[in-house]
């Protein structure tokens, strides 16, 4: 039965996506909700300079290696940018817009002198192909299994137990920042360690999804969340929800229109976005309009009044 | 009739003027923000030529308000007369002098240049301010004692030079009403006596003037008439009228109800 | 010489106006704090590429462009939808379509790909940019594009300013704000299908960026500072292309995006009045100049206190007084005359003692004090 289920080659290929959309979101949550959401844009480019230093220093295109080099390229991405940001010259996004195109632009150079004909391209690492997992694998117990599986899934218990263990400090250094320095919850320090973890994610995704598209996970179902409810735990599931939908409907549809399967997952986190977005139960769109509607004949609702910006 | 003045720009505008006695005429006006009202049922008369003054405790919605009369936020219900017409017909005749902290100080432009931005609307599309245009906006710093600083950076000055900034702006159109949301908050006391004289001035030729004021204390002394207001009018009226205890406590006394019943009917409009 | 070669003409030519575009309709985004606009509308763009391939059914570039236009065009107005009625900010509205964008956009491109017998190729040069693969045809779409925004920009620009601003006033002028917000947003993406043949989707972003950062620092007015952007754009644009033709193998998007962010970096260093070195000396030297006043009133008060004009200070008092060494302030001191160095006892340490001048120079500089 477990065997049947490894070697279910199209379940694989949805679990991965799965793997990574619950993954990214966990994180992703977080920082959607600090407004740190082109971070991950940031992060996830700028690891490219990572990978090819890291095989330049060390020979290895993948494995731990390259996880802590992910990690730490991410944090210097970060920390980059709040200096760059911190000489008050500049405002935040203009920093990231500045410091990651940077790393990434010297990254491609690297590749162009010293790496023209290794596999580590541009097009792999930023688009990816899930439909590939099945090229590295990995034997397990005795069972055969994608590479991409155990590491995404290790990603995702990593980012589970940090988020448990430290959930109501994350939740106070979004809403409070000042108050959880107060308190000593260290919300730089661990501010630090989320973006860490949404590095290590990232890399651990490229082989299936490729930087751009974990950016989708990473960003549209924790927004798609936000849009649905107002509890934090909420928000959370209701993202991982999606991320497993997304993950069943892209590869359903791309596998019937012959494309692109991870593409097409992160599409469908566009289009639950979308819906979150119209037919929300509180906050969608056509909800307030529809209420709106009817309180204006019933005449006399002041509750649902949209404002103009 | 429900919708007030949303849409910007010059609609088509009917010769009919309503209440053209009255600088500015309010009727049932309601805006709501998400499930919660932040003006409710709002009946304003402001008559022609008076140093009125707007206040409330925090989040009566008196911004809320300012911004209904301007048409920059579109009101549940009700609709709003200024001048005796709607507001996309008399822009050029009505000045705004907003909270200072809404710009970007550090934007690359010099203290004349914001002035004349208050020229724009009467330039029309396209057209760029000339001499006769530079001439005002230099007359309308003179009158707030800023002329010396034509030509600084905006970032270097301090927040009640920013304040007079903006009030040159407003002046150099040359309104009929003028509208200023807490412009003495946070000035020191010579910029505070300067805004304060050049109000003066502009009533005594002919102006109206709206001022949400933040400072209960010093509204006796500069005011002749004055909105209390906590998401419902509390009270209208000349100050000596409408400045008394009873109203007071019944505006900042902690939650107004938005519907009277019986025995707490706050004093009449 | 490097000029002289076609193909190098045409890749500088492209890189001047890749430039100017991106450094002056860039500074609009950047001055309303919307400088990632870039990054998301060139991801953005990618679908709208892809469209107008499968309709053209080739590498038509004006059908590239215009697919790539409308793509920027449906992301404006979802953006602007996503901004003005639902409670997302900006940045998860930006990252949002960005990457959903994108990934319809890799959709088609695998759909495009998948279909046998079309010549797909040049595709991906726009989401990696590559300048060779610029004709002389191509600059002159590029060019009369170039002049158009540029044009309109001019013509604009009281309104434009205006509406960056201060929106709110710009509103009760009467202006037609959310519109005059979504040209802006629209001329990104003008900026964006000019530069990303040469650079790419990824490094489009920091072009939108780093020229106008980098013209601010230098100038106050927002029509310098657009002119400034334009230069220096165009600078990063032609030095990136010459220095990526000289030398075999480098691509060219990434060379021009390192001259022009270090441009950028280097006036936030540098830049005079501005720069984060110049006002760091300049930090100093007021402290510097602090320290020695505080020091000739010090001893001027001292000396008073003694009731003695030629009273003459111990200078472990006046280390302990400053909190700090200040041997070198009271050196600086003796060579501008304004203080004398004393023998007072052999074993105690060094005592410094005013001068006429300097007893002058800390009364002036206490009746400063006083006034202020």
């Amino acid at each position: 039965m477990i065997e049947a289920f490894f070697n279910n080659f199209e379940l694989m290929i949805v679990l991965t996506g799965a793997l990574v959309g619950i993954a990214a979101t966990l994180v992703g949550s977080f920082l959607v909700l600090r407004g740190n959401s082109m971070l991950t844009d940031a992060i996830s480019h700028s690891i490219v300079f990572g990978i090819i230093v890291v095989w330049l220093l060390t020979g290895y295109a993948s494995g731990p290696v390259q996880v802590v080099g992910a990690v730490l390229t991410g944090l210097l991405t970060v920390w980059l940018t709040e200096l760059v940001a911190g000489t008050r010259r500049v405002a935040y996004d203009a920093a990231i817009g500045l410091v990651f195109p940077v790393l990434f632009a010297a990254g491609v150079l690297l590749i162009n002198l010293y790496a023209r004909d290794v596999h580590i391209d541009q097009d792999t690492v930023l688009l990816g192909e899930i439909g590939y997992v099945w090229l590295n694998t990995v034997t397990v117990l005795g069972y055969r299994v994608p590479e991409a599986v155990l590491t995404v899934g290790a990603m995702v218990l990593v980012n589970l137990a940090f988020i448990t263990l430290f959930f109501k400090e994350l939740k106070l250094s979004v809403f409070d920042p000042g108050l959880a320095v107060a308190l000593g919850f260290a919300p730089g320090v661990l501010s630090y360690v989320l973006l860490g973890l949404t590095s290590a994610t990232a890399v651990a995704s490229f082989d299936a999804v490729g930087a751009v598209l974990f950016i989708a996970f990473a960003i549209v179902p924790a927004a798609a969340g936000y849009l649905l409810t107002d509890r934090l735990g909420r928000m959370i599931l209701y993202g991982c929800a999606i991320s497993v939908a997304s993950s069943i409907g892209g590869y359903t549809l791309a596998v019937q229109w012959d494309v692109s399967i991870s593409a097409m997952m992160a599409a469908c986190t566009g289009i639950f976005l979308l819906a979150a977005f119209l037919l929300g139960p509180r906050y969608g769109l056509l909800g307030r309009v529809l209420r709106s509607r009817l309180s204006s004949s019933a005449g006399g609702d002041p509750s649902s009044g949209k404002l103009a910006p | 009739m429900a919708g007030g003045s949303g849409r910007l720009g010059k609609g088509v505008e009917p010769a009919v003027r309503h209440e053209p006695d009255l600088a500015v005429h309010v009727e049932d006006l309601t805006v709501s923000y998400h499930s919660a009202p932040v003006l409710w049922d709002i009946d304003l008369d402001v008559p022609p030529g008076v140093l009125a003054a707007i206040v409330g405790p925090n989040g009566a919605g008196k911004s809320t308000l300012i911004k209904a009369i301007l048409g920059l936020i579109r009101p549940a219900a009700g609709h709003v007369y200024v001048l005796g017409r709607r507001i996309g017909s008399v822009r050029n005749r009505v000045g705004y002098v907003p909270q200072r902290s809404t710009v970007d100080w550090d934007f690359p432009t010099t203290v004349i240049d914001v002035v004349m931005m208050g020229l724009y609307g009467q330039l029309g599309w396209i057209r760029r301010p000339g001499r006769e245009h530079r001439r005002r906006s230099l007359a309308a710093l003179a009158q707030v004692g800023m002329e010396d600083f034509a030509t600084r950076q905006i970032s270097q000055l301090s927040g009640g030079q920013q304040q007079r900034v903006f009030l040159a702006r407003a002046l150099v159109q040359d309104a009929d009403l003028y509208m200023l949301d807490e412009p003495m908050a946070g000035v020191d006391a010579t910029t505070e006596r300067i805004i304060i004289d050049l109000l003066r001035q502009l009533v005594a030729r002919g102006k109206t003037v709206l001022v949400v004021h933040h400072d209960l204390q010093t509204v006796t002394d500069y005011f002749d008439w004055m909105l209390i207001l906590n998401v419902r009018v509390i009270a209208q009226g000349p100050v000596g009228e409408v400045y008394t205890g009873e109203n007071l406590k019944a505006a900042y006394g902690g939650r107004v109800a938005l519907l009277r019943d019986a025995g707490t009917k706050p004093a009449g409009k | 010489m490097l000029l002289s070669d076609f193909t190098v003409q045409n890749v500088a030519a492209g890189a001047a106006l890749l430039g100017v575009t991106s450094g002056v309709l860039g500074a609009f985004a950047v001055l309303r704090g919307q400088s990632l606009l870039g990054d998301t509308l060139s991801h953005a763009a990618l679908p709208g590429i892809c469209l107008g391939f499968i309709i053209a059914g080739s590498r038509h570039l004006p059908s590239l462009l215009l697919g790539a236009l409308a793509a920027g065009l449906a992301a404006t107005l979802l953006m602007f939808l996503l901004d003005h009625y639902s409670r997302l900010k900006t940045d998860a509205i930006l990252g949002s379509v960005l990457s959903v964008f994108f990934a319809v956009g890799v959709v088609l491109l695998t759909w495009i790909q998948g279909q046998a017998g079309t010549a797909h190729g040049g595709l991906e040069s726009f989401l990696f940019g590559q300048a060779a693969a610029i004709l002389r045809g191509d600059l002159l779409l590029i060019g009369s594009i170039t002049v158009a925004a540029l044009a309109l920009v001019s013509l604009f620009l009281k309104e434009l300013k205006v509406t960056v601003f201060d929106p709110v006033f710009a509103a009760t002028l009467g202006y037609p704000v959310a519109l005059i917000q979504a040209v802006m947003t629209m001329l990104v993406a003008v900026a964006v299908v000019v530069g990303l043949q040469l650079v790419g989707v990824v490094l489009m972003a920091a072009m939108i960026i780093a020229p106008a950062v980098g013209a601010r620092q230098w100038v106050n007015r927002l029509e310098h500072m657009l002119l400034l952007a334009a230069v220096l754009g165009a600078v990063a644009g032609v030095s990136g292309a010459l220095v990526s033709s000289a030398q075999r193998g480098l691509s060219t998007g990434p060379v021009v995006v390192l001259v022009a962010c270090g441009i950028a970096f280097f006036s936030i260093l540098f830049a005079p009045g501005r720069g984060v070195v110049w006002e760091r000396q300049n930090r100093w030297r007021s402290s510097r100049r602090l320290r020695t006043r505080q020091l000739l009133t010090t001893m001027l008060r001292l000396s008073q206190e003694h009731s003695d004009s030629d009273y003459a200070t111990e200078e472990g008092m006046l280390n302990a007084y400053m909190g700090l060494g200040t041997r070198r302030a009271l050196r600086r001191l003796e060579s501008d005359g304004l203080i004398k160095h004393v023998v007072h006892m052999p074993e105690e340490g060094s005592h410094w003692m005013l001068t006429g001048a300097g007893r002058e120079a800390a009364e002036r500089v206490l009746r400063e004090l006083g006034r202020q």
